[in-house]
């Protein structure tokens, strides 16, 4: 049953260009990138409970790298996108070898760190165009990037279901809940995040290539921006974290309101993820799901703890 | 004496100055992540809130940017204290997770919404006095850093005093040392952390005064600094007042003297390689005592 609904939902995603405006297309579009960088950022941020707030960082080397090999090498676009994925886990392996090794607080602000570092350097180099950005070719069609869209969405889904069965997966779930008891039963904690943080940034640089191509111009500030990230989180928290479908689910929810708002207002659209995370996080801390199940989760816990100390 | 080392002393006062404005910075984060355990991505957003109310009452008023200073504090301690008491004490003992995301949501939305009011003009604060300089030997020292250096340190020293001799400050520390025993002796915790978060919000504000007449504002201007006072706070150490002195200033003649080498566009490279290097080799920070920083 479920598998038949999953090939019916597969089969009228992919023929929607067939019978769609552009201008939907190119929202669908948006929601499948945005849902891979949310199913993404769950394979570091969900499964191995690492906060990582520096994702954008692998958006900006994949849109780069997209870029460097198009303009400067005449690569054709799925080199240029192979070699992205493949820089970005690259990156991610040597920088998760020295983060991965600090606690919550100081991994979270040392990867924010870390993007603010990728844009200063992005933005000193000559080969990136420097400050002045970059131009990359114009493509002949843009209904392509809709199945590139979905062709990165899918690839992560399939990454984010294989983890969730496979050993590693089990590895990164018991790192997760108890680092100290994942190492006493001979887990090795470091190579398991890595490979969770080296996967989600795979992620975020094919993203980010096909980003670059389909938007034609990229500088530093525009793919080295902390609204990927905090997109991504949303979603993903939204939907439910550390779930393989969850952040799916809040990107077609969250991107589908922001369409909405934007064609209302550029305004809210512009302060709308902020906004919204302020007001989900003091009201819905655990997501979307915590609004349903009322006893027992983090919630209530958290209100229980915060009337027992006082505090409010 | 040679030019060299002439250049060196220069590169070290400029640094010395820098690291002033640096302190200011780091002081109210030190707060906020010492007593209330929260590290405030949004601190660079109030710096920044701090910086615009010194140049539009500069450009709009005419007020003297050091005269700003002060009510720039005041605006930013009226913000910070509802934001405390209505939203951050609803999740202050959430999840690590939860808490950085607020912040990082405030950021963003602060940010955002600075810039539809304010677009994304680089600006500055230029007063009839902001190129003076005193010379001293082969020394040139500007006016307006010496002074914002003076303010700087005069602002640690008021909040090392509030911290350490007042009631407020003694009720601030016992919250955050025993919260069940501060609580058991009437000391009512949400007033506590709120009033806290607003001193922390008004040193930014001061801070990002100081900053507009020395460097150029714009509203993504926060994140650096962020990244700045938690870097200053790691080599410091967590929650001490002479710590983000210290930290602020080191940072500052290591920034600068990484500027005169590599030239001027690489201080958030810098910042992350000391903060990187201090976590891996000094956990401790280089003034503070061993803490786990490590997973």
């Amino acid at each position: 049953m479920r598998a038949t609904l999953g090939v019916l939902a597969l089969a009228v995603v992919l023929a929607f260009p067939a019978f769609a405006s552009t201008y939907y297309i190119r929202v669908l579009s948006g929601v499948w990138m945005f849902a891979a960088l949310a199913s993404g950022w769950n394979l570091v941020g969900g499964y191995a409970g690492y906060p990582d707030f520096g994702a954008a960082t692998f958006l900006g080397i994949g849109a780069y790298t997209t870029g460097i090999f198009m303009t400067r090498l005449a690569a054709p676009f799925p080199v240029a996108l192979g070699a992205s994925g493949i820089l970005a886990a690259t990156i991610a392996v040597v920088m998760g070898a020295i983060l991965l090794r600090l606690r919550g607080h100081y991994f979270a602000i040392a990867t924010l760190g870390f993007m603010l570092v990728a844009q200063q350097v992005a933005a000193n180099l000559e080969i990136t165009g420097g400050g002045s950005g970059m131009n990359l070719p114009i493509a002949q069609s843009f209904t392509a990037f809709y199945y590139w869209m979905l062709g990165a969405l899918c690839l992560t889904l399939v990454i984010g279901t294989v983890f969730l069965r496979s050993r590693a997966g089990y590895a990164i779930a018991a790192i997760r809940e108890n680092q100290d008891a994942a190492r006493a039963l001979g887990i090795a904690p470091l190579p398991y995040k890595v490979l969770a943080y080296a996967s989600s940034a795979s992620v975020f640089g094919v993203v980010g290539g096909v980003y670059a191509y389909w938007f034609t111009f990229i500088d530093p500030p525009t793919v080295f921006d902390s609204d990927f990230t905090i997109q991504a989180i949303v979603m993903a928290l939204f939907g439910g974290a550390g779930t393989p479908f969850g952040p799916l689910i809040g990107a077609i929810v969250l991107k589908s309101l922001d369409t909405a708002l934007t064609s209302a207002s550029v305004f809210l659209h512009n302060v709308f993820f902020g906004a919204l995370v302020c007001v989900l996080v003091v009201f819905a801390p655990r997501g979307l799901a915590s609004l349903t199940d009322g006893k027992g989760s983090i919630r209530e816990a958290i209100r229980r703890d915060l009337r027992e100390s006082g505090i409010r | 004496m040679s030019d060299t080392v002439a250049l060196a002393l220069q590169d070290a006062v400029n640094g010395l100055l820098l690291g002033g404005m640096y302190a200011a910075v780091a002081v109210g984060f030190s707060l906020v992540w010492g007593i209330l355990n929260i590290v405030n991505l949004a601190h660079g957003a109030l710096v920044m809130l701090g910086a615009y109310v010194t140049y539009w009452l500069f450009t709009t008023y005419h007020v003297d940017p050091f005269l700003a200073l002060p009510l720039a504090g005041c605006l930013l301690f009226c913000l910070g204290y509802p934001l405390q008491r209505l939203a951050i004490n609803r999740v202050i003992r959430a999840p690590l997770l939860i808490t950085f995301l607020f912040t990082f949501g405030l950021q963003l939305l602060i940010t955002d919404l600075a810039q539809i009011a304010w677009t994304a003009d680089l600006r500055s604060v230029t007063t009839a006095y902001s190129g003076r300089s005193l010379v001293v030997g082969p020394l040139t020292v500007p006016v307006v850093r010496l002074a914002g250096l003076a303010i700087a340190l005069g602002l640690a020293e008021l909040i090392q005093l509030l911290m350490t001799r007042s009631r407020l400050g003694s009720a601030i520390r016992a919250t955050a040392s025993d919260l069940e025993a501060a609580r058991l002796m009437g000391i009512p915790a949400a007033q506590v952390y709120s009033l806290t978060f607003a001193i922390a919000a008004a040193t930014a504000g001061i801070a990002g005064g100081l900053i507009s007449l020395s460097f150029p504002i714009f509203p993504a201007m926060g994140p650096t600094y962020t990244l700045i006072a938690f870097v200053v706070c790691v080599l410091g150490g967590l929650g001490s007042v002479p710590g983000a002195v210290a930290g602020g200033m080191t940072m500052g003649v290591l920034q600068t003297y990484a500027a005169a080498w590599l030239g001027p566009n690489y201080d958030d490279i810098v910042a992350f390689s000391v903060l990187i290097a201090i976590l891996l080799l000094r956990p401790g920070g280089l003034f503070g005592r061993a803490r786990r920083f490590r997973a």
